[in-house]
């Protein structure tokens, strides 16, 4: 591990490894990427897998849609030896309340409004794309095909290795333990391992930011989530687009390997670090989606797991510098997305580092917007 | 053939004969045993392909973990026959590729 570095980023998942690989690929190469244990172990590798862009809200939309165009030709992009996994089969999102139908309607007009070809569906057009849908008590759905899976392993697999190969270092099983100031500016990292000196620190340590911002002495207000999710055994394919119900907060997916991933989000799940897998989840998962999707009702369980979202009060990222701390940047609060909005993030933070223009107004997602009461307010969240 | 009937120090009880179907071909075996013991006892050692490089699989775990013996039974895909009973009347099928939920294939 070098002594001193012009950027240390703090968090090897796929947001900590695209920051790198934008910032190496612009010139700024000498960069040391920081992980807690090894790349994507926490919530990317955790994640449900899904890369979707209709979303409720200006920014979210706008960093989705880029991200999209960026996964498409993301192989090539960062000559990747692996394959990134992206199937674009498309979102169907269900809507079982008027309120819920009135919010999709709203959604679409915003999302038609930044070009998206989305388009919204009655039950027995929601049965035209999954044929095996049960759409009782179904209003409506929209879907839109672009929308789709990709690999989050091989997603920071093909960052990391692109970024390495423009001389970034990414220290793995290396957890930070302080972050040294000066009055204002950020001087250095202290790690289990020894010290990096530094002006410019990056906090994408998903799940632990507000750890990291602390250490900082930043207070951020993102917290820690619990959500679970499942896998199954692989199966011939069977079902295209990802199927979503806000109502019944849950997803499921099949993967171009054949398994499908479903995960379900438990409204009365408390703040807090806890990734334990139960029992009540397989449980409750496996009713629901048997009930959804019924030809799932003999397909076999082969895994489960937990992972952290982490949750920003409007359920949109932070983003961007702060005024109070020269050096200090950060890419957190993603709150359940951060791996579909990552290819843009990762160009965006690269460039609020360089003191370049961005791509898109990332001050709106700054950590001020909460002071100033400019909340988003994603509705649109499992 | 493959049958141990005689053994010095174990004794083996099995339930009566009964026909079932695999792949077509009418085979016998005792009701109970696990499924893939009947095939394999009828001569049957490679129960499905491997679904990337389809090189065969055969018997391997026999306790229901390693998905070497998957096949078709009754209709149902996917179903491990080192730990699945054979019943009369059973019709097993060898699967192509990966198991396949949709009811009419």
């Amino acid at each position: 591990m070098r002594k001193s570095a012009e950027v240390v980023i703090i968090g090897g998942g796929v947001i900590g490894t695209a920051i790198a690989y934008n910032l190496a690929r612009q010139g700024c190469t000498d960069i040391v990427v920081l992980e807690k244990e090894y790349l994507a172990s926490g919530s990317t590798g955790r994640c449900g897998a899904g890369v979707r862009q209709q979303w409720g809200t200006e920014m979210n939309l706008r960093m989705s849609i880029a991200s999209v165009k960026m996964f498409e030709t993301m192989n090539e992009d960062l000559d990747y030896d692996g394959d990134i996994e992206f199937k674009q089969g498309g979102y169907l999102l269900l809507a079982y309340t008027e309120a819920g139908w009135r919010q999709f309607n709203e959604n679409v007009a915003l999302q038609k409004s930044f070009g998206l070809d989305v388009r919204l569906c009655t039950p027995a057009e929601a049965r035209q794309i999954v044929p095996h849908l049960n759409t009782e008590g179904l209003i409506g759905a929209t879907f839109n095909q672009t929308d789709g899976h990709c690999n989050p392993f091989h997603v920071t697999d093909a960052y990391a290795k692109a970024a390495k190969r423009l001389g970034v270092e990414i220290c793995t099983y290396t957890e930070v333990t302080g972050i040294r100031r000066d009055k204002n500016r950020v001087v250095g990292v202290e790690t289990n391992k020894g010290f990096i000196a530094t002006e410019k620190v990056v906090n994408a340590a998903g799940g632990y930011s507000s750890v990291i911002a602390e250490m900082a002495g930043i207070t951020i207000p993102t917290y820690p989530e619990r959500h679970q999710i499942l896998v199954t055994e692989p199966v011939a394919p069977l079902q295209n687009p990802m199927v979503m119900s806000f109502h019944h907060h849950i997803y499921c997916q099949q993967t171009p390997h054949g398994s499908f991933i479903m995960g379900l989000g438990d409204p009365t799940e408390q703040p807090g670090f806890n990734t334990r897998a139960t029992w009540q989840f397989l449980e409750e998962m496996s009713q629901k989606i048997t009930w959804l999707l019924p030809p799932l009702k003999g397909i076999r369980v082969v895994r489960q797991w937990a992972g952290l979202y982490n949750m920003t009060p409007d359920r949109t990222p932070i983003l961007g510098s702060v005024p109070e701390l020269l050096g200090y940047q950060m890419a957190v609060g993603f709150s359940g997305h951060g791996f579909m909005l990552a290819p843009m993030t990762g160009l965006l933070l690269s460039q609020s580092i360089l003191g370049l223009p961005t791509s898109l107004p990332i001050e709106k997602m700054d950590l001020g917007r909460f002071e100033r009461g400019e909340l988003f307010n994603e509705p649109s969240v499992v | 053939m493959l049958r141990i009937s005689e053994h010095p120090i174990l004794t083996f009880k099995h339930g009566q004969q009964v026909a079932f179907r695999y792949d077509g071909q009418e085979l016998v075996g005792y009701e109970g045993e696990t499924i893939a013991a009947a095939l394999h006892a009828a001569g049957v050692k490679v129960l499905r392909k491997s679904t990337v490089l389809h090189r065969p699989r055969g018997f391997f775990c026999a306790i229901g973990t390693c998905s070497s013996c998957l096949m078709k039974v009754n209709g149902e895909p996917n179903v491990r026959v080192c730990v699945e009973k054979l019943k009369a009347g059973m019709v097993i099928e060898t699967q192509q590729g990966k198991g396949d939920l949709r009811e009419d294939v």
